[in-house]
């Protein structure tokens, strides 16, 4: 997709930096201007770095990952999205509307009203009922109490917690905990969610099972999706674009795939290392057009004796196909055969060589 | 594990001198063979001298301790020898001249300096040997600790060197002397110090010695003296105005800081009670109104209607265990005649602790939520609680008068800290990623208050509550010395005409109202969390 046919980004932030200490202003100049590091920060100006010059836009209906290391500025970041941090310099635009600039009372409607955050340590008000936590943020907005309960109601349904809404949060188990955390971030229908690794605290398999239930859930709604991780198989499994931090530093943007088959840098390199490419990488990136093949090898063998993929199956499809048999894959885009896909290059593209 | 010569070289190292020694014992006292009863013989003769130079400062200060109260009973016997001399010159001189009762009277005096002299000569010699015993004992436990100090540390001092005596040359002689001299003499009492003062300023001549022993062994001199300030009263004219009449004082002696000090206090309380009484009285009218509405509950309701609230209220909060304690401790106050004064003092106690709650639940929010709030009220705090409660009730007269009201304040000075500190101890408890996640979602200051944090912070907050109310009843006695009333009264009668079983009977019925109140708190706190 290019930008055009995306519209306008729902979040965007332009430059943002965030120094922690009491010298930041100052410190910021300087850091510009000398390009300084974040351990030379620390020691010149006993200042953090906690965000470092980060431009992101995110749009409507996407899940943008950002995934980065503890220490990277990722929770820093997503902070400053409903302003909870104030930036030191920069500006992050919602839906256009510049979040540094809302007085006190607006930028709690926007709180409300538009954004939904979930936590990694759920937060929940241990003196309220899982409905009454789901509801928190209506009533913070005067919503009366009967409309309150029918909202609780229906968003417990969607995060299927049915029957808990009257309990309290310290009788429910870890995972439900979260549910109840992602309900209470849907409950005022906001257009944006900010998820500051949710499932980071959850054993792996109810990871698994709410890492899909809101994949399958945030299709059906259509949210913008800011979500934090350090995991990059989370990342990769959740993301329709990600952007990994280190340093507090931005270092790649771009979808999963993109990721994957093309790191910037040794570290991104070495993250993506140990990922499966099966899912990830498709015909068209492993594939050798069919006039070089043919300039090495001999002519194409018939096509009904062998194998034929699409350009956009993936890797999984194709070892599938080509197990139990000596031909190279034919791969086909409408009708006719673009490229091929030996034994040899498939293997090397499993291992991740280019 | 066997021992070979490089288990032992760590220790020798350390030691330095004498490293066989050491290197022995130490590995005894890690393999915890070190017999109860071994002393170092070394450190046992050589005292503090030797802990110098080990430069083991611990056991060098034990060491001069024992020492020096060994040299100090010499001091002492020297002291009483010199003074059965003086004493006997003195028999002399009355027989001379034919007193025989006066000298009779004396020689009762020798006796007891005699007595006293052989007796301070065995102490020391038995503080000497023991103290030395002890310390040859206690020496290689202490010094294997500064081996381990060392172990970490290579810097640390170690081994044997003369050349620490000079530092212990310095120690010794900055103390030992005065010590001695102390010991030796009898110390001249304040009194005495008081009119060489006088006597000096009037310009008469004392020898060195007196005027030393004044300055330096009997207690701190007065370094100096003022001169008397102007006295004020606070007078009413004929026309029903206020004003200051100044007098001269007319004792022209001066007199200390502390004299003068506590004179400019009483100036000060006089001023304010003169011309400010309107704010005193105005505090006291508000809370004789708190007062005699919360009386007319406990006091006025009948008692039989009382008696099956407070019942009713113990069963609802804390169940049927509980309400058969209370029940019975009620019984003791109705059968003994402590009804009516028992809820005299249950509405002083409710009359205090609501003034606590309402000026300390805000209060402690405030020392939660600020760090300039901590910085003013703790310190404040620290006094409030610190100060003895007997000390306050002065002013506390001074301002608001006797009856009530004072006492109801002086319990409050003493009740109020714990209220603010588990308040704020509450409010500074609540996680900070909650107090996030509420902002997140659109909390407005106020609403973080009232739903997040004062909930969160409601176990500490009902502890603050049931301190408040032990409180409040353990000052109930000493309120009651400026006219409280109530239980209180009772004990404080039956003390100043020492009449024991009276005051056993009202001292039972003051326990009995606490702990019926405190399980019932309790109870119902437990049964909310």
């Amino acid at each position: 997709m290019t930008n055009m046919e995306r519209g306008k980004p729902v979040i965007s932030c332009k430059n943002v930096w965030k120094i922690f200490g009491e010298q930041a202003d100052q410190a910021l100049e300087e850091i510009k201007r000398d390009n300084l590091s974040k351990a030379e920060a620390l020691e010149k100006f006993e200042c953090v770095i906690g965000v470092r010059d980060v431009s992101i836009e995110v749009y409507k209906g996407e899940v943008f990952c950002i995934m980065g290391l503890s220490g990277s500025g990722k929770s820093t970041l997503v902070r400053h999205i409903n302003r909870l941090i104030e930036p030191t310099a920069g500006e992050i635009l919602i839906n256009g509307t510049d979040v540094g600039g809302l007085n006190a009372e607006d930028l709690r409607a926007m709180r409300a009203d538009e954004i939904g955050m979930v936590f990694q340590n759920m937060s929940l008000l241990p003196h309220r009922t899982v409905s009454e936590n789901i509801s928190f943020a209506l009533e913070l907005r005067n919503v009366d109490a009967f409309t309150r309960a029918q909202v609780a109601e229906e968003v417990i349904e969607k995060v299927s917690l049915q029957g808990y809404g009257d309990r309290y949060p310290s009788e429910l188990s870890g995972g439900m905990q979260q549910r109840v955390g992602l309900a209470r971030a849907l409950a005022a229908d906001p257009e944006i969610l900010l998820m500051d690794e949710p499932f980071s605290a959850l054993d792996p398999l109810i990871r698994r099972g709410l890492q899909d239930e809101f994949l399958a859930l945030s299709k059906v709604m259509n949210k913008t999706t800011l979500f934090i991780t350090h995991d990059l198989d989370e990342a990769i499994r959740m993301g329709t674009r990600i952007a990994i931090m280190k340093d507090g530093e931005i270092v790649q943007i771009g979808t999963p795939e993109e990721i994957v088959t093309n790191p910037t840098d040794e570290y991104v390199a070495k993250f993506v290392q140990g990922i499966s490419k099966l899912k990830l990488v498709f015909a068209h990136t492993v594939m050798v057009p069919v006039a070089e093949y043919e300039a090495k090898h001999k002519k194409l063998p018939a096509l009904k004796s062998c194998p034929q993929a699409g350009t956009e199956d993936d890797l999984d499809a194709l070892v599938a196909k080509a197990v139990d048999q000596d031909k190279p894959i034919i791969i086909m885009d409408e009708g006719k055969p673009v490229g091929v896909v030996t034994k040899d290059s498939l293997l090397h593209a499993i291992r991740g060589d280019s | 594990m066997s021992v070979t010569e490089t288990t032992l070289k760590p220790f020798k190292e350390f030691a330095e001198k004498n490293g066989d020694y050491y290197a022995t014992t130490f590995l005894k006292v890690q393999q915890e063979t070190l017999s109860k009863w071994h002393v170092n013989k070394a450190a046992a003769l050589g005292g503090f001298f030797w802990a110098s130079l080990r430069a083991n400062w611990l056991l060098f200060w034990i060491g001069f301790f024992i020492d020096l109260v060994a040299l100090v009973y010499l001091g002492a016997a020297y002291k009483f020898k010199t003074a059965t001399g003086s004493v006997l010159l003195d028999v002399e001189k009355f027989k001379a001249a034919g007193n025989e009762a006066a000298a009779q009277n004396k020689m009762f005096l020798i006796e007891r300096y005699e007595n006293w002299t052989s007796s301070s000569i065995m102490s020391a010699i038995i503080i000497f040997i023991l103290g030395r015993i002890f310390f040859g004992w206690l020496a290689d436990r202490i010094y294997f600790r500064q081996y381990n100090a060392w172990r970490v540390d290579h810097t640390k001092q170690s081994g044997s060197k003369t050349s620490r005596w000079v530092m212990l040359a310095v120690i010794v002689a900055l103390i030992a002397p005065l010590m001695l001299y102390r010991s030796t003499q009898f110390a001249p009492d304040a009194r005495t110090c008081v009119k060489q003062d006088r006597a000096i300023a009037k310009g008469e001549e004392f020898s060195f010695q007196d005027k030393f022993n004044c300055k330096v062994i009997s207690d701190f001199p007065t370094l100096f003296w003022i001169d008397r300030p102007d006295k004020y009263d606070v007078k009413r004219a004929k026309d029903g105005t206020r004003y200051v009449e100044r007098t001269a004082p007319t004792n022209k002696t001066p007199i200390n800081l502390h004299t003068y000090t506590s004179g400019k206090i009483e100036n000060v309380v006089k001023y304010l009670t003169g011309f400010y009484s309107y704010i005193f009285d105005g505090i006291v009218s508000v809370l004789n109104g708190l007062l005699g509405a919360i009386t007319a509950i406990f006091a006025g309701t009948p008692w039989p209607i009382m008696m099956g609230a407070l019942l009713a209220i113990a069963y609802y909060a804390a169940g049927i265990r509980i309400t058969i304690f209370v029940g019975a401790s009620l019984t003791y106050l109705a059968l003994f005649g402590f009804w009516l004064t028992a809820m005299e003092t249950l509405s002083l106690v409710a009359s205090a602790t609501c003034v606590c709650i309402v000026m300390g639940l805000p209060l402690g929010v405030w020392v939660g939520k600020s760090s300039r709030g901590k910085a003013i009220v703790t310190p404040i705090l620290d006094i409030m609680q610190t100060i003895p409660s007997f000390v306050y009730l002065l002013p506390a007269v001074a301002f608001f008068g006797i009856g009530v009201v004072p006492g109801i304040l002086a319990t409050v000075i003493f009740a109020m800290p714990p209220m603010v500190r588990l308040t704020s101890l509450g409010i500074q408890h609540v996680p900070e990623s909650t107090k996030e996640a509420a902002l997140a979602f659109g909390a407005s200051p106020r609403q973080l208050l009232t739903k997040v944090e004062l909930p969160l912070a409601m176990p500490s907050i009902m502890a603050g509550v049931n301190q408040v109310v032990m409180m409040s009843l353990s000052m109930v006695v000493v309120a009651a010395l400026i006219g409280a009333g109530g239980m209180g009264f009772l004990v404080t009668r039956a003390l100043a005409n020492s009449d024991t079983g009276k005051g056993v009977l009202a001292g039972i019925g003051i326990a009995l109202l606490a702990m019926m109140i405190d399980r019932v708190v309790q109870k119902a706190n437990n049964g909310q969390s």
